[in-house]
């Protein structure tokens, strides 16, 4: 890529029996990156949580709509995008339960801030959510010197 | 990989036997075998997760509720065999403390 970011961008449809091959495609990318394995699950639990964020609340479970994710690597820092094309969601209305009060669901958001740096929900020009996912990791001679 | 879940019975407890990816996508089904053990008010619930390369907040939350229906009727839900990467899960969401985790099958049996 000519800004000098190395990765993959793939279009996904909004159905959650394609996770499975999106995690596949997550862990390699990022082992290809250069991330040891234990950071490469913990990208993948986000990306999962964030995609699954989209198809249950941005398109209702509609299983024919557009993801965009993008897995993008520059300056020792991680990027992923996850685009949408649904219903903008309002940050100030995303909020994860307090983990003292245990009961199924409402953990998706606090699990991606978990194990990434910064997580941001924005609106896109298409009237979409992009959630932008950023992790950094040190230097390392394979990380960073790979081709484009 | 796919769901797969195989249940068996020994003396009073009911044991699922879990393999794959329990997540959105699969987590209906896992649902649905601990509702088959739950409806009978199996008295000990082992949730075998040797086989589990990947949980997501889906799978959670399926097993919380499994273990808030247990507790409903004074049973014991018992998680054993997690991998490393699965447990990180659990104490990523600070639920290792809540359920009862055992690193041995025969330990989960008791």
């Amino acid at each position: 890529m000519r800004d000098g970011r190395r990765g993959i961008c793939v279009v996904l449809s909004s159905d959650v029996k394609f996770l499975g091959p999106m995690r596949t495609m997550v862990r390699e990318s990022c082992g290809l990156l250069g991330f040891e394995a234990a950071a490469c699950e913990e990208i993948v639990l986000a990306v999962q949580e964030g995609c699954a964020n989209v198809i249950r609340h941005c398109y209702g479970n509609s299983t024919d709509r557009r993801i965009d994710l993008w897995i993008l690597f520059h300056d020792h820092e991680l990027e992923v995008q996850i685009r949408d094309y649904g219903t903008f969601v309002d940050p100030k209305t995303i909020k994860s339960r307090p983990l003292e009060d245990v009961r199924p669901g409402g953990l998706g958001v606090h699990l991606m801030k978990k194990v990434m740096d910064e997580v941001k929900f924005e609106q896109n020009e298409a009237g979409g959510t992009t959630l932008t996912l950023r992790k950094r990791v040190a230097a390392t001679d394979e990380n960073e010197t790979g081709g484009s | 990989m796919a769901l797969d879940v195989r249940r068996e019975e020994i003396g009073e407890a009911v044991v699922l036997n879990v393999e794959g990816s329990v997540d959105i996508y699969s987590s209906p089904e896992l649902r649905g075998e601990l509702k088959a053990a739950l409806d009978k008010q199996a008295p000990r619930i082992v949730i075998d997760m040797t086989g589990v390369s990947f949980i997501d907040s889906s799978g959670l939350a399926t097993l919380i509720e499994g273990l808030q229906k247990v507790k409903g009727y004074a049973g014991d839900l018992y998680l054993c065999e997690l991998s490393q990467t699965v447990l990180g899960v659990f104490q990523l969401a600070n639920l290792d403390h809540i359920f009862t985790i055992k690193e041995s099958r025969e330990a989960a049996l008791g």
